[in-house]
């Protein structure tokens, strides 16, 4: 192609043609803070795990069982949260081994491939904890519905009409769908805007071996 | 220790600087947007200095860790590429000699590269550097045959683009 030749003429010629930085301010360029897309994912990551963790250290259910007079639930409760903990130990353990695994010195392919790996650790640790929300909110309304005396006029009422029971369910699930689809909303503003130009160039990499 | 570290990159890197220069100026399209990706690179590569051993040369070295900064790591703050002026980028590359006709199909040529995708443009940017496609391929983690065959095609897009 004879443009492209033209074009690497004038690129060798213009090899020496830039305004030169000086050791000084290289010196000072080392010491200032990157803002790369791995520290993002590193900020945010960190940032997620601590709020779900504090989600799920705060939210103490003890003293609800005990209002209700259903401490025989406590231990239920007590197991979910070990096996919590364990799941943040080992979500830890892989994220930081596949954090220090990303390097600039591989090859492109290489190191996207790592930073969506890093990045989708944090993401099934995220599915997880949705679906612990999930399943807690469906434990939740069974024992408001069945166990908590407060509730034992709408109870009566929901099997005594089609119509509450219908309205009912209703409510429940348009909560459920709501608390996802923020969730939702959330992660595809937040990644989609961070991950868009990764996912582009790593897919377009992957269709070149096609 | 961590001072002459230190010394010794800052030397090397000011001696081999127009690497990062050129891929600064394939990547971005405004003055304040070359030097923030020459900052970010200069940081990679810093970061990564303690495990450069020397086996490579350090423009070798440099120029893996430039490119993949540059494709994978930046986060840009605005994209703007199908509009880059290229005349608005002379005031920071010192004046060459100049003959005329040739400068203004360079400046298509240009314009046209700034339209491609970043991973085009790193075959480009590789090609312009006499890289062979050996070199091309394991940089960016591809089989040789299919660089070749991308840069055909790069080719073909160029043309397109050229007289549409």
């Amino acid at each position: 192609m004879k443009e492209l030749d033209l074009l690497k003429k004038d690129w060798k010629k213009k090899e020496n043609s830039f305004v030169q930085i000086s050791e000084i301010e290289i010196y000072k360029m080392i010491h200032r803070k990157s803002s790369s897309i791995v520290k993002w994912i590193l900020i945010i990551s960190i940032l997620e795990v601590l709020l779900w963790t504090s989600i799920s250290i705060l939210f103490n259910t003890d003293d609800y069982f005990k209002k209700m007079d259903h401490i025989e639930l406590i231990p239920f409760m007590k197991g979910i949260t070990y096996l919590n903990y364990g799941v943040i130990l080992v979500f830890i353990y892989l994220f930081y081994k596949n954090y220090i695994q990303i390097s600039t010195t591989e090859s492109t392919k290489q190191l996207m491939k790592t930073i969506l790996r890093t990045r989708k650790t944090v993401q099934c640790y995220v599915w997880y904890n949705l679906g612990m929300a999930l399943i807690s909110l469906i434990i939740g309304y069974i024992i408001a519905l069945v166990y908590n005396p407060e509730t034992n006029i709408l109870m009566s009422q929901i099997t005594n009409s089609g119509k509450v029971m219908a309205i009912t369910i209703g409510v429940l699930l348009l909560t459920t769908v709501a608390f996802f689809g923020v969730f939702w909303l959330f992660y595809r503003l937040l990644y989609g805007i961070l991950l868009k130009r990764l996912y582009a160039n790593y897919n377009e990499l992957k269709k070149i071996d096609l | 220790m961590s001072e002459n570290l230190e010394h010794s990159f800052v030397q090397q890197l000011k001696d081999n600087q127009n690497i990062i220069h050129k891929i600064c100026r394939l990547y971005t399209d405004s003055e304040d947007a070359h030097k923030d990706l020459f900052q970010e690179i200069t940081i990679q590569l810093w970061k990564a200095f303690p495990k450069f051993r020397g086996d490579s040369k350090f423009s070798t070295w440099a120029y893996r860790v430039a490119l993949n900064t540059a494709i994978t790591l930046y986060r840009k703050n605005k994209r703007s590429i199908a509009t880059v002026e290229y005349e608005g980028r002379q005031h920071f590359i010192k004046e060459v000699d100049y003959n005329y006709e040739e400068e203004e199909q360079i400046k298509l040529m240009y314009k046209a590269v700034y339209q491609l995708s970043d991973i085009e443009k790193a075959l480009v940017f590789m090609y312009l550097e006499d890289k062979d496609y050996r070199e091309i391929a394991e940089t960016l983690g591809i089989s040789e045959v299919n660089a070749r065959v991308k840069m055909n095609r790069i080719k073909g897009k160029l043309k397109k683009i050229l007289n549409p």
